[in-house]
């Protein structure tokens, strides 16, 4: 935490691909993330350790025997962001697994990668989350994508006792044994999220992921608090009583950018010399590039994440170690809420690895992410505002997300309102056979996935009275239902009609990740 | 006696009535002279009967306060029992009733400049088809015949009212203009100008295909023919002392009813520039646009720099019901048969009008009162210099010969928006060239001429009204001032159609529309260009490149930096060329490989490259149950991520030699140009599809055909040639966006591509299901991995 005064210096903005210095008004609260913790001193041991000795479970060597179905599901390439040096924590997990499994003679073994609705990673992709000698000895047939429109390879599980459908992936559901290996980048991720969601059908996943359980999840950080994460949990005790679940859950630090790129996870006021002058270099320099070289530049960045913690056994036990190591990385203490809220959105988001933040992405990632990364109350008070930075540009991958495009040219211009969109929209998109055929095929995202981020978004539109972009792109922001602004300045006269012309505000300094915890 | 009774009781047939005159007159008739029956010459038009074409005339506004004082059953009571209708045309004029007692012939060729023989045919020839009809009714009306002050003809000084001092034979001139479209026909059909014509089109379309060149010979030597006539019309006029072929015929039919009327008593009326109404119907009624209106129009968009007449000439106007008042004057006092009398219903002899009046009130009134265009705000009044005719006509040469060449050059230009853009940009200029071209030569011979027509005669008829009729019937032209009527009467009425109100702006509307038609319907899409942002050489170069090494692919790709002139030429010729070209480059390829290399790497780049829009357009043909074909000269293998889209994907197919490898020729001959309406045609028969009803997107002048086949053709992201079509044939002209942002890289991943075919390999070399065993292969493979 930090108050602006005379003597702070310009500090860093996150602005999409590039970044600015910007300098806030006096009073200003900035929520710094916690210096990132030091990395486990030997991982493939605590790996063993967590493998020999779980929470609340048998060893894992004491689950296998000759003859039975192993499966071993991970999290997909949406976590961590950015993607982290190799060898991935994944890669290292399963690879223990995996020796583990040979001495006790299991050969019927399957990697699943769970990636839900999100899109089917590459070759290349996969075989830089699992290694290369996982990937060479698995892929393609023992080693793939969860299908979630493969209706031959998914099994209903029951209904819980919500009458929620309870439906994942076949493959996994007839294992003896279900490894689940996770990243758990922020608290939102892990727990029953990882099974019931990662390897779920839309049947079962629109239980959860709906405006209703959005709005009504305060927030997808804590899940004790969040009607998304009830539902996953019931899910995930119904899947317990059939199936047996193995999870492995790792936490990283806050080390989100390489080294060289140190200034970005420093203080302003402890920059070297090097560092301000990277610092103003770097955002001069990126705003003067062209679009491609400076979206290969961002796109090659990887983190220098070091391993703090790995927890394995049943999920919920697991879950409680996981998210206090989470807590412990990220968790902020803050006094009351503001009247103002201000983010700088990076350039990636979980789903536009290797691809471009397009405006409903970024939405997402400002009011789906970055205004729930707060536990009790939100950091800005209900009716106040938030300003985003960044430049919002009507861009879309039509390889990654030929949904969004239609769905921001054709739904946004009817509605932006999350419940009427669900109501109106959904299905359609939803069983669309084209963008199915090209979930199942290529490397889209599902149909309805930009339905989910617009839900994402809920809670914030209806506790914010004004969302103002920076620098964003006007028509783009208005088909959203916001309004640009050119300046920090602008912004806060734009939104003084809410909350005055005089508000408090908190800036939440942003990557690396922090929770707020509002008192 | 007033004018009323004295045609009271009096039959008066009326030709042109659909004109504007003609409406005017027609109005006056049936509203104030309630005792005169009235018969109309009115063509049957467009699937109207003549009487269906009343019905509609008299709804116009020229007759709302009519139709208000005497409600819907009045009305129809008046044209029931006072309105007969004579269906025909000047070329054919049913029977007259034998007790019509005036004819007052308002129908004629407008144009001032319309091919000779349609000029003679219509003005003279269609007052010979009068004077026949007359003759076979028995009856022997008065024939009110209006022409034109400008018959005259090019002389300057004062024009007295009489006949005019001319010796032209009109037979001779008659049969000259008749004979002369065999002539141009003729003289178009020699051999060295038809090979012009096939020369030209060929010059502009030889991309797409032999019939469109053809087409578009025949065009041009139908349109060579038209200007021709239309030459030889203006010239001959020019030749004879008159300045136009409209006022030339005026000129002869005057004579020939001078001379073969059979004794009927004959007036002739002849009004200068007509305008709007000073007060009857209403102050400014105006139908269409005369021949100041667009000069005006053009100064108030800022679009007339300057104008070559000279200030001190007068430019002679008078307004439309003045001039329907001295007709009706002189239909009531009918000339001695053997005497005909001569009526110029002007202003220039008593209340002139100077050139420089005119501008100045047209300056002062878009001072007062500017246009705005969307975008730019109110448009600034331009001062004229009067700098002369020849320093003007040197500005038009000039800016010609600029749009000549810029157009010439655009054609060189690669596509882009930008390069549409300056397209239309030309174009319009031009447009705007062509207009001030026309507007020129049209006024060339009128502010040439500085004659001040006489109209003692007309004053006369004028004083000879009572109090009451020239009050309500009266045609002195120095009855109002200029300022009054310009700037408080004319201009307002002519600008107001381009004065609406401010339109605010439409709300965000969905890129989507649901389409009519059914299963009969076919929807065909180009591929390169119009679905994805590709030509045949880049796709080629997505298979070709991704599997080389750095060496190779800089061979590979000097090779074809080498060959590209060649494949630019060939592109121009004929687009097959360019795919045979390009595609013996695949000699030795192993279609299998090809097949692989899309499913892995390739396809995702052509995915990337779609456009949005298109993939948007697609569905929504498919919602409405059209039959989708995707009709491409890019390889088959290719179109497979998009082939689900289609219910029909015609693709280039490489034909594989004995050895299982691609021999660098393909299996038919590519589908481009004419062969693709050829198969389109073929396809629709099969399918029972109905062309007409079905739609066709494309980008290149090569897909003319296609396009062309088809009943709703749109021309997406089109090349300059298609543009141009596409704007003349008012077909749909859509920019579809290719996606900002995404690397427009020619080679796919090769990473990707080796973990591929290193997995491939392992199954070839002792893979299967001795090698499941999990842990043997991590230990074999990293024997470290066990600690």
């Amino acid at each position: 935490m930090l108050e602006v005064d005379e003597r702070t210096p310009p500090l860093l903005v996150h602005q999409g691909e590039g970044f600015g210095l910007e300098r806030f008004p006096l009073g200003t609260r900035v929520v710094y993330p916690p210096e990132s913790l030091p990395e486990l001193a030997d991982v493939d041991a605590a790996i063993g350790r967590a493998l020999a000795e779980p929470e609340n479970s048998e060893p894992l060597r004491a689950l296998l025997r000759p003859g039975m179905r192993l499966t071993i599901a991970f999290d997909d390439l949406s976590i961590p962001l950015p993607p982290m040096r190799r060898p991935d924590i994944r890669q290292r997990v399963i690879e223990q697994v995996l020796t583990i499994a040979a001495e006790a003679g299991v050969d019927d073994v399957v990697l699943i990668v769970a990636n839900a609705l999100h899109r089917r990673m590459t070759a290349a992709e996969i075989e830089r989350t699992v290694g290369e000698r996982v990937f060479r000895s698995f892929w393609p047939d023992s080693l793939y994508n969860h299908d979630a429109e493969d209706r031959d390879n998914l099994t209903h599980i029951g209904l819980t006792e919500n009458g929620e459908d309870v439906e994942i992936n076949r493959r996994a559901a007839e294992s003896d044994l279900l490894v689940y290996v996770n990243v758990n980048m922020v608290a939102m991720d892990g727990g029953h999220k990882s099974v019931p969601i990662g390897l779920a059908s839309y049947n079962s996943l629109r239980h959860h992921h709906n405006s209703h359980t959005m709005i009504h999840s305060r927030s997808f950080m804590d899940h004790t608090r969040s009607a998304m994460h009830s539902s996953a949990w019931r899910m995930g005790r119904l899947l317990a009583d059939h199936l047996k679940i193995f999870t492995v859950e790792t936490t990283v630090n806050n080390a989100s950018f390489p080294s060289r790129y140190a200034f970005l996870m420093k203080r302003e006021w402890e920059w070297s010399i090097r560092d301000q002058a990277m610092a103003f270099g770097m955002s001069r320099g990126l705003a003067a590039m062209p679009v491609r070289p400076r979206r290969k530049l961002f796109q090659d960045l990887v983190a220098g994440y070091g391993v703090t913690g790995v927890h394995a056994g049943e999920t919920e036990a697991v879950h409680a170690k996981t998210l206090a190591n989470v807590h412990r990385q990220q968790l902020v203490e803050v006094n009351g809420q503001s009247d103002v809220l201000v983010v700088g959105l990076p350039y990636l988001g979980p789903y536009n690895v290797n691809s471009v933040l397009n405006p409903i992405l970024a939405m997402c990632l400002g009011l789906g992410y970055f205004f729930n990364m707060y536990r009790g109350r939100p950091l800005v008070r209900r009716g106040g505002a938030m300003i985003l930075y960044h430049p919002v540009t009507p861009e879309f991958s039509q390889l990654h997300h030929p949904s969004y495009v239609d769905f921001f040219e054709e739904v946004l211009a009817e509605s932006t309102d999350p419940a009427t969109i669900e109501t109106t929209f959904e299905k359609q998109y939803a069983t669309d056979p084209w963008y199915t055929h090209l979930y199942r095929t290529s490397h889209a995202y599902h149909g309805v996935h930009p339905f989910y981020m617009w839900y994402w978004g809920a809670h914030a539109m209806d506790h914010l009275g004004d969302v103002v972009w920076v620098g964003g792109d006007r028509a783009a922001c208005a088909r959203m239902g916001f309004r640009a602004a050119s300046t920090l300045a602008d912004a806060l006269e734009m939104v003084s009609g809410t909350v005055g012309r005089d508000p408090s505000m908190t800036y939440l300094h942003s990557p690396p990740h922090v929770i707020a915890d509002v008192r | 006696m007033g004018l009323a009774e004295r045609l009271a009781g009096k039959r008066v047939l009326v030709t042109g009535a659909t004109g504007f005159v003609g409406e005017a007159l027609l109005e006056r008739l049936l509203s104030d002279l309630p005792g005169t029956g009235v018969v109309v010459l009115i063509r049957p038009r467009a699937g109207r009967s003549g009487q269906a074409r009343l019905a509609g005339l008299v709804a116009k506004p020229a007759f709302a306060p009519w139709r208000e004082r005497l409600g819907a059953d009045g009305v129809e009571q008046v044209l029931r029992e006072r309105v007969t209708v004579l269906e025909g045309d000047l070329e054919r004029i049913p029977a007259i009733p034998a007790d019509v007692d005036t004819v007052v012939h308002c129908a004629g060729e407008v144009s001032f400049d319309p091919p000779i023989d349609t000029g003679f045919a219509t003005n003279l020839g269609g007052v010979q088809e009068l004077l026949r009809a007359i003759r076979d009714s028995g009856a022997r009306p008065h024939v009110v015949h209006i022409s034109t002050a400008y018959v005259a003809g090019l002389r300057s000084g004062h024009v007295a009212e009489g006949r005019l001092a001319h010796t032209v034979d009109w037979r001779a001139e008659q049969a000259a203009a008749q004979r002369a479209r065999r002539a141009a026909e003729d003289a178009s059909r020699a051999p060295e100008t038809l090979r012009g014509f096939r020369a030209e089109a060929e010059g502009e379309h030889i991309r797409a295909g032999a019939q469109t060149v053809s087409r578009e010979a025949e065009r041009r030597r139908r349109r060579w023919v038209e200007r021709r006539l239309v030459d030889a019309g203006g010239e001959r006029a020019r030749v004879l002392g008159w300045t136009d072929c409209y006022t030339f015929t005026k000129a002869l039919a005057e004579r020939y009813l001078e001379t073969e009327r059979d004794g009927l008593p004959l007036t002739i009326m002849r009004p200068s520039i007509i305008e709007s109404a000073l007060a009857r119907p209403f102050p400014g009624w105006i139908e269409g646009f005369k021949m100041a209106e667009p000069l005006i129009l053009a100064y108030g968009r800022g679009e007339l720099p300057d104008f070559p007449a000279s200030p001190d000439g007068i430019i002679d106007i008078i307004p439309v019901d003045l001039v329907v008042n001295a007709i009706l004057a002189a239909a009531a006092a009918p000339p001695p048969a053997s005497a005909p009398a001569y009526y110029t219903v002007c202003s220039g002899f008593r209340n002139p009008l100077l050139f420089r009046d005119l501008y100045e009130n047209v300056r002062e009134y878009f001072e007062r009162h500017p246009l705005s265009k969307p975008g730019r705000g109110a448009v600034a009044a331009a001062h004229w210099r009067f700098a002369g005719a020849a320093t003007v006509e040197g500005q038009l040469r000039r800016g010609e010969r600029f749009a000549e060449i810029a157009g010439r050059a655009l054609g060189y230009a690669p596509r882009s928006d930008r390069v549409r853009q300056a397209a239309r940009d030309l174009e319009q200029f031009d447009e705007r060239l062509s207009f001030l071209r026309r507007y020129q030569d049209l006024y060339r011979s009128y502010t040439k001429a500085e004659l001040v027509y006489v109209d003692d005669a007309t004053r006369r008829l004028h004083q000879a009204l009572d109090a009451g009729d020239a009050e309500r019937f009266g045609f002195d032209p120095a009855c109002y001032d200029w300022r009054t009527y310009l700037q408080e009467i004319h201009f307002p009425s002519v600008t107001s159609t381009f004065r609406g109100p401010d339109k605010p702006p439409a709300p965000p509307r969905r890129a989507s529309h649901a389409l009519a038609g059914g299963p009969d319907t076919l929807a065909v899409f180009d591929l390169d260009g119009t679905l994805v942002s590709s030509t045949v050489v880049e796709s080629y170069l997505w298979l070709r490149l991704t599997d080389q090494t750095f060496a190779a692919r800089g061979r590979e790709l000097a090779q074809l930096a080498r060959a590209l002139p060649g494949y630019v030429r060939a592109e121009r010729r004929d687009r097959g060329h360019l795919i045979r070209a390009v595609y013996t480059r695949y000699a030795g390829a192993d279609p299998g490989e090809l097949a692989r290399l899309v499913d892995e790497v390739a396809g995702d780049i052509l995915l990337r490259r779609v456009k949005a829009g298109a993939i948007r357009r697609i569905r929504e043909h498919r919602d409405a149950g059209h039959r989708t074909v995707l009709l491409t000269g890019a390889v088959e293998v290719l179109t497979r991520p998009l082939a689900p889209l289609f219910d029909e994907v015609v693709a280039t197919r490489l034909a594989v030699g004995a050895d299982g490898r691609c021999t660098g020729r393909l299996v038919s001959a590519p589908l481009v140009g004419d062969s693709r309406a050829a198969w389109l045609d073929h396809y629709a028969k099969r399918v029972g599809a109905d062309l007409a009803a079905s739609w066709a997107y494309a980008d290149s002048q090569s897909d003319l055909p296609m396009l062309r086949a088809v009943g709703n053709p749109v021309a997406v992201n089109p090349d300059l040639p298609l543009y141009r079509v596409a704007r003349r044939s008012g077909w749909p002209i859509e920019q579809w966006a290719s996606t900002r942002g995404e690397p427009r890289a020619v080679v796919g991943s090769r990473h990707e591509r080796t973990i591929h075919a290193a997995a491939r390999a392992r199954d070839l070399f002792g893979g299967g299901a001795a090698a499941l065993s999990p842990g043997g292969r991590v230990r074999t493979s990293r024997p470290g991995v066990d600690r």
